[in-house]
């Protein structure tokens, strides 16, 4: 039987001191993964290696490795790793429990920012990484496509990604629920700090027509203007461009209010009372808060922007037992073909014990069979064939639909009279003697059942 | 003559469909995540206007006639024509929100309009009613269907602008479709309304003419009509043309859509009930 293990360190178990240098750097990833699948017991592997967690998946047979056997490889394969143990810090998880983990983790349910999008796309690189050092067969490429489509389910029929958790993506998303389109907006940035330059980043990301950056200090202003594709402007022409722009970020070192109760009522009849969507993400605060009485004026400080992070993460929080359910039903499916998988060397045992049991007797009756015309002789042949098939069928059928493979197996060798070790060592001899038959001939096509096959 | 049992019938799986399509609104907004089945809501609603249609039809064809004088008929049409309308939006903006308010409305209203049919399910005369009469009966239904969905996208722009400013983020928050958007539409539904209503009582001033050689009515009931239906043309006169006027944009203009709407919805009501379904005859 094929055994799923998975052991790792992420940012819940270990401090960043460790997670640090266990984390694989991307050129060293390959050949770790070579060194894993070198191993003896390992039939397949796979590798996640990002700043928050490094885990090991692997597929055995008949066998879990041990906790032993993944602190031994990291530690060999991180030399900066010597004297500390990993032992306390490591998670070790075995079978459904394996998959339903590493399902959570592509699906972003493990991450330290539950819902970020980054991590399915860490895991579909180490996915290739892994399939180009040929550690990847049927059962991987089985959980790694779950884990992806659980992934997208996620994303698509819940709301854990919609929702933005930082505070310069929110002042964009909540930019979207002032205006309509975001092309035709133009947006004014007072202050070249940090958060006005992740604003930025997301205000360029949604198309808007023009930015303009306007700072005390030129030399400082001009070349972070060019750096996003700004237009750079001098405090001085602050009220010209008010009439203009549609969202104004306040991110200055000012001690006092740059905008005004009187400066916004004179820029907004001059905007013609179009909504303007003001932030102040300066300490001090460089609006002055009256301004949010004024009509068609939404003015949002650094606390509320907190505050609708904070409540878009409770309600991501929520959305994860939406999310552990989808990844459950995964789980399942995954699985159901499992199950289904693991009896199909029984099922080839059954039907080449059946299949030497026809050919003896089509020796048996060779002498009158060679007496039949060629035709009639086929057809005899034929439907030796076919009734040996339609007789296997109902045996597949019980060992596939089965909850308890080894109960099906023992009263099918009952009933046929098979020897009753006929399968258990040939299929565990043939994974150690020659692990790559065992897997597929090509990592992404299944394995035909007999019974499938035309008779 | 009797109500068909098959208008009952269908009007009935109308109602059925729209409370379909209500509820599905309402999961998606309390369920706070994008839909398993987006069309679920729409097919729902399209079910409920094809019936609905089929009703109108039936009795139309009973009637002989454009059939929109009692408070049934009018119901019926403005349910009908607020869904197809709301079906045209969802189609182009994605204004899934409104579904919510509309098919409610729609529910409510097809169940009176069963219900009514029920207490008193002799149909009138079926007197014709002629031309005139019949276009400015469709036409003030259409303006009311109107004035209803801008009275809706106002109401949502008012709440979507107080949660802006009390910073209050809840899953009602972020179904509302954007200010700009609210305003525009509550722009485009009053420009409507307001053609629809001039024309409407332009029809109905010729016809007046036509029959009693004057277009002011004189009458008691009349007068009510003409002062309630004068009223609502002014104000909707005045939200469109304040428009003009750049200060009345967004939270001004709703206000005006949202007394537009009431005014006009108790002018109909008033005249429905008081003049027993026949304020044209003065």
């Amino acid at each position: 039987m094929i055994k799923i293990t998975l052991a790792g360190v992420n940012h819940k178990t270990a401090p960043v001191d460790i997670r640090e240098r266990i984390a694989y750097p991307k050129e060293h990833l390959a050949p770790a993964v070579r060194a894993l699948s070198n191993e003896e017991t390992v039939l397949e592997c796979l590798l996640l290696s990002t700043c928050n967690r490094v885990e090991i998946l692997t597929i055995t047979s008949n066998i879990h490795p041990s906790p032993d056997f993944f602190t031994e490889f990291l530690s060999r394969t991180h030399p900066s790793l010597n004297g500390v143990s990993l032992r306390p810090h490591l998670y070790y998880k075995t079978d459904t429990e394996a998959v339903e983990h590493l399902f959570s983790v592509t699906a972003s349910l493990d991450s330290m920012v539950v819902g970020e999008p980054q991590i399915t796309g860490q895991v579909k690189e180490s996915f290739e990484i892994c399939r180009k050092e040929s550690s990847v067969g049927p059962y991987l490429n089985q959980i790694f496509q779950r884990a992806v489509s659980a992934a997208k389910r996620v994303r698509s029929e819940t709301a854990i990604s919609h929702l933005p958790v930082s505070i310069s993506y929110a002042a964009c998303q909540l930019a979207r629920k002032i205006f309509q389109e975001m092309s035709n907006k133009s947006v004014l940035l007072l202050g070249g700090g940090e958060m006005a330059q992740l604003t930025a980043r997301h205000m360029k990301k949604m198309g808007v027509r023009s930015l303009i950056l306007m700072t005390r200090d030129p030399s400082r202003g001009e070349p972070l203007a060019a750096e996003y594709e700004a237009t750079y402007a001098p405090m001085s022409r602050l009220e010209e461009f008010l009439a203009e722009a549609d969202m104004v970020v306040c991110s200055t070192g000012a001690e006092t209010y740059l905008l005004t109760v009187p400066v916004m009522e004179s820029a907004m009849e001059r905007r013609g009372f179009r909504p303007l969507f003001l932030i102040d993400i300066a300490v001090p605060r460089n609006i002055d808060p009256e301004i949010s009485k004024l009509s068609n004026t939404f003015l949002y400080n650094i606390d509320d922007l907190r505050s609708v992070v904070s409540a878009n993460q409770k309600e991501r929080e929520m959305e994860t037992f939406a999310a552990r359910e989808i990844v459950h039903q995964e789980v399942s499916q995954f699985e159901k073909w499992r199950a289904e998988r693991s009896t199909v060397p029984l099922i080839q045992s059954l039907r080449q014990h059946t299949e030497a049991l026809r050919l003896s007797e089509i020796e048996r009756f060779s002498r009158t069979l060679d007496a039949l015309p060629e035709e009639s002789r086929k057809q005899v042949l034929l439907l030796t064939q076919s009734l040996m098939n339609k007789m296997l069928h109902p045996a597949y059928q019980a060992l596939r639909s089965s909850s308890n493979v080894d109960e099906a197996w023992e009263w099918i060798t009952r009933c046929y009279g098979l020897p009753p070790d006929i399968v258990r060592p040939t299929v565990a001899d043939r994974t150690r003697e020659a692990p790559e038959k065992l897997v597929l001939d090509s990592p992404l096509s299944d394995l035909p059942l007999p019974g499938e096959q035309p008779c | 003559m009797t109500i068909s049992p098959l208008e009952l019938l269908l009007l009935e799986m109308a109602s059925g469909f729209y409370l379909g399509a209500f509820i599905l609104y309402l999961s998606e907004i309390l369920l706070s995540r994008p839909p398993r089945i987006p069309w679920a809501p729409v097919t729902a609603g399209v079910g409920g206007v094809l019936f609905q249609s089929l009703a109108i039809f039936i009795r139309f064809g009973f009637q002989g006639h454009v059939a929109l004088l009692s408070l049934r008929e009018v119901l019926s049409f403005f349910s009908w024509s607020l869904v197809l309308t709301f079906l045209y939006l969802e189609h182009q903006k994605k204004v899934r929100i409104l579904g919510l308010f509309i098919f409610g409305i729609a529910f409510f209203s097809t169940l009176m309009v069963i219900g009514i049919s029920f207490r008193t399910p002799v149909l009138g005369t079926g007197e014709p009613i002629g031309l005139l009469l019949s276009i400015h009966t469709l036409l003030i239904d259409l303006g009311l269907a109107s004035a209803a969905l801008s009275f809706m996208v106002s109401l949502l722009y008012l709440l979507l602008d107080q949660f802006l400013r009390r910073k209050i983020f809840n899953r009602f928050f972020s179904r509302i479709p954007s200010l700009e958007t609210l305003d525009q539409l509550n722009n485009n539904f009053s420009g409507i309304g307001f053609v629809f209503l001039t024309a409407g009582l332009f029809f109905a001033m010729i016809w007046s003419w036509e029959k009693f050689g004057r277009t002011i009515p004189l009458a008691s009931q009349g007068r009510l009509a003409f002062i309630g239906a004068i009223l609502v043309w002014l104000l909707y006169a005045t939200s469109v043309l304040v428009r003009w006027n750049r200060r009345f944009r967004g939270k001004q203009a709703a206000y005006l859509s949202i007394s537009g709407f009431l005014v006009f919805a108790a002018t109909m009501l008033v005249l429905l009930f008081f003049s027993k379904g026949s304020h044209f005859i003065l």
